[in-house]
């Protein structure tokens, strides 16, 4: 459905994407995890046709996207980060006007507007100045006036920056049954949970290049090891840290033990160990590694830190 | 304590960095400043308003009369203007009825006409006319001033002369030239000099009247040039005197005059008729009020249209440009709809002060509703792309508020919105054409005051549309090249 070929993006002396190419495919759910300023807004921009690389191609459908005309821009709707509204319009008002300008008319337009109110929950609300709404009510309509004209493509940059966790499950849900519905998401993030949860495919992106791309279990698999094991730094365990040195990597940050065993190491080896130094298996929380661990193994940062 | 000095700091601080200000503050009082300063003549005496277009037909054949035009010639206020260009370099002596079009035409707002009988056969003194267009109200007070002092200097002369021309008709050629003699002799005899040449004198209408005028000047207490010339019109200054109209009066300095002035002067104005006669504006109920109100429209107008094509940034920090892009909107579009609304906007509010000035003023706007519609369009066009111009080539809001401010201020300044144009120096009134505001200032003046048809304004809605497109179109160009849409 869209296709970047060896994009490039510079502002100045600052290069934002750097060679970067990508295919998503109809029906998918893909997520852009990455830190602030890694070019996931570039990307996002790039892909509506808002900017120009400055090498690469960047087409949908099969089109260059330079060159779409006004049918092949009502395929996709973008959600900016930014709340893009018209805040002393009401929210009817304000999805009114986006629709006209997909060329919605008529019954068209009522009934997209309809739809639109009742995904975001504003239907009540659909009179009242956008100035008065809470920030999640802002960001649900945010969202669906991106989908007034009903597209295969949305692109969301950072739909859920700010949100409280009510609104951010209910704009996910609503994600997620879109996606059902057959329309393909591009979802920009630095929040790797969101990632996690909602999508089928992630592409990991710092300073401006593709460092992993695949499902999540083909990125973890990247991990040198399968499995996360932390545990309290406390003296009963201090003989339990000396036996695992040799078993793989151990790290103590504030107050716990991560243990991150070597590839083949068993974990009933593990609890064996665990029971022979008679330490209760409350202790111990045993789980998979996460996003935040594989950016972390891929750019020695954390997503926070980046 | 340290609390203040630190906020003190901070707001220091925060002036600095926000360089619009900065500039409002500093610019804009130093701009207006300088163009007081040449308004009121604040600077030395070489500056102050100059070459005022006055015409003058002169059907007179005496000598005085062409001395008075000399004279006139002589003030840098006034650019006299005697001929009517035929094209191609041929030119014809000004007729009244030249200068009657020309006036209602605004080529010229004053003209002097010295009749065939400037020196009359039956009786003594001296007849003129003087008709003008107060379509500027300051200037008219200053204009009239000064012609009344031009023309009272060579009062004198020209009674000395009409003293002559009596004498000869009572007399008798042979007698008259006696008459002459004998008094040249006299005077010769008890009081010295040359007698021929003091004949010569006589005969030219110099009986001494020339010292006994300058005694009288010299009595009048001096007074910077700019606020005398000022000070001394109130016969002509009121509406009142102006809205008189056609029927002739008598202009008389005398009115003009304080008690302690008093002087020889006056005795001279008893022996001057000045006819004097309004071509236009005379039928309007609130001369003042047609006068203003279109400085001041185009004014608020501006302020406003700027304000309106700076929002075009907040909708840009908002992403609504983002999510208009990614829709079937091109940058040509938002650009064009903000320019057509600006027009809008403009309209409305020039016609709310029209229907203002209407309601409190009786300003005759039911009249003029073809050609004010024109000259509103086009000015809120030309306000418009103004705005759009302003918005282009700020990197900012914040730097295309302050920007409009000072321009907003500076071309009404300069365009005559507050005073006029022809108080400023030549390169100022060279600059003030290319300005919006002097056009669409004209454009209302020819409608509200001289009441000129649609027809008859369509050269100055031309120049404000002109004005519309050309700076629309570098409006584009900067918004093709800016990162209003990055």
């Amino acid at each position: 459905m869209l296709t970047l070929r060896n994009v490039t993006k510079r502002y100045g002396t600052i290069t934002a994407l750097d060679d970067v190419s990508l295919d998503i495919a109809p029906g998918e759910f893909f997520g852009l995890l990455g830190p602030n300023g890694a070019g996931k807004t570039t990307l996002m921009s790039l892909a509506a046709g808002l900017r120009t690389p400055e090498a690469g191609t960047v087409a949908l459908a099969g089109r260059p996207i330079a060159t779409a005309g006004a049918a092949a821009r009502r395929v996709f709707g973008l959600v900016p980060q930014t709340n893009a509204l018209f805040y002393e319009l009401t929210a009817e008002e304000n999805l009114r006007i986006f629709g006209e300008l997909q060329g919605l008319r008529g019954s068209e337009l009522k009934g997209a507007l309809d739809d639109a109110l009742a995904a975001a929950q504003l239907t009540d609300r659909r009179r009242s100045l956008v100035k008065t709404f809470s920030g999640g009510m802002q960001r649900r309509l945010n969202l669906v006036a991106a989908l007034l004209h009903r597209p295969k493509l949305l692109l969301c940059d950072e739909p859920t920056v700010g949100v409280d966790p009510q609104s951010r499950n209910a704009i996910f849900e609503y994600l997620q049954q879109l996606n059902r519905g057959g329309v393909t998401i591009i979802y920009s993030t630095h929040y790797m949970e969101e990632a996690a949860r909602l999508c089928s495919r992630i592409g990991i992106i710092d300073h401006g290049r593709i460092l992993a791309l695949g499902t999540l279990d083909e990125l973890l698999v990247q991990l040198p090891f399968e499995d996360e094991i932390t545990f309290p730094v406390a003296p009963a365990t201090a003989p339990l840290v000396a036996r695992l040195a040799a078993e793989g990597e151990i790290t103590a940050v504030d107050g716990t033990h991560r243990f991150r065993p070597r590839t083949g190491y068993p974990l009933s080896a593990f609890f064996s160990l665990t029971e022979s130094l008679n330490l209760p298996p409350r202790l111990f929380v045993s789980q998979r590694p996460t996003l935040e661990a594989l950016f972390l193994h891929l750019t020695g940062r954390t997503l926070r830190d980046a | 304590m340290s609390q203040v000095l630190i906020l003190l700091r901070k707001s220091l601080l925060t002036f600095w960095r926000y360089k619009a200000a900065v500039a409002i503050t500093f610019l804009v009082p130093i701009v207006l400043i300088y163009l007081f300063g040449h308004v009121f003549g604040l600077y030395s005496k070489d500056t102050g308003p100059t070459g005022i277009p006055i015409a003058v037909v002169n059907l007179s054949s005496e000598p005085a009369a062409q001395k008075l035009i000399d004279a006139l010639r002589t003030e840098k206020t006034f650019r006299v203007v005697t001929t009517y260009d035929l094209g191609k370099g041929a030119t014809r002596p000004l007729t009244e009825a030249d200068v009657r079009a020309g006036l209602n035409d605004n080529w010229y707002r004053y003209a002097l006409i010295l009749p065939a009988d400037l020196l009359p056969d039956d009786g003594f003194g001296v007849r003129m006319k003087f008709l003008f267009n107060p379509r500027n109200e300051i200037e008219s007070q200053m204009v009239n001033g000064l012609l009344q002092k031009t023309v009272f200097s060579n009062v004198p002369q020209l009674l000395g002369q009409s003293l002559q021309k009596n004498a000869r008709r009572f007399l008798g050629g042979e007698r008259f030239e006696r008459f002459n003699r004998t008094i040249a002799n006299t005077v010769a005899d008890n009081f010295g000099g040359d007698r021929e040449k003091i004949y010569q004198q006589t005969i030219a209408g110099d009986l001494g009247f020339s010292e006994l005028n300058r005694a009288g000047v010299e009595k009048t207490p001096a007074a910077p040039p700019g606020l005398r010339r000022l000070d001394s019109t109130p016969a002509l200054a009121t509406p009142d005197a102006q809205n008189q109209g056609a029927n002739p009066q008598s202009l008389n300095p005398a009115a003009a005059s304080s008690a302690e002035q008093e002087s020889s002067t006056n005795i001279f104005s008893r022996m001057v008729k000045i006819e004097t006669e309004q071509v236009a504006g005379k039928e309007l109920k609130n001369p003042m009020a047609a006068r203003l109100v279109g400085g001041y429209a185009i004014m608020f107008l501006l302020m406003a249209v700027s304000g309106s094509a700076s929002s075009l940034f907040e909708e840009k920090s908002s992403g609504v440009f983002q999510r208009l892009l990614a829709s079937p909107v091109r940058p040509a579009h938002i650009l064009c709809a903000r320019f057509l609304f600006g027009i809008i906007l403009g309209l409305a509010q020039i016609s709310a002060l029209l229907c203002a000035g209407w309601v409190f003023f009786g300003l005759d706007i039911i009249h003029h509703v073809g050609a004010l519609l024109a000259v509103c369009l086009a000015s809120a066009a030309a306000c418009s792309a103004f705005g759009m111009l302003i918005a282009a080539i700020s990197p900012s809001a914040a730097a295309a508020s302050g920007i409009a401010t000072f321009v907003v201020i500076s071309m009404s300044a300069v365009g005559g919105a507050w005073f006029p144009v022809t108080f400023m120096p030549d390169y100022i009134q060279r600059v003030s054409r290319l300005t919006l505001v002097y056009w669409a200032v004209e454009g209302f003046a020819d409608v509200l005051w001289a009441g000129k048809s649609l027809l008859e304004v369509l050269p100055k809605v031309g120049i404000l549309a002109g004005i519309a497109a050309g700076v629309m179109a570098v409006a584009l160009w900067c918004f093709s090249r800016g990162k209003l849409f990055d």
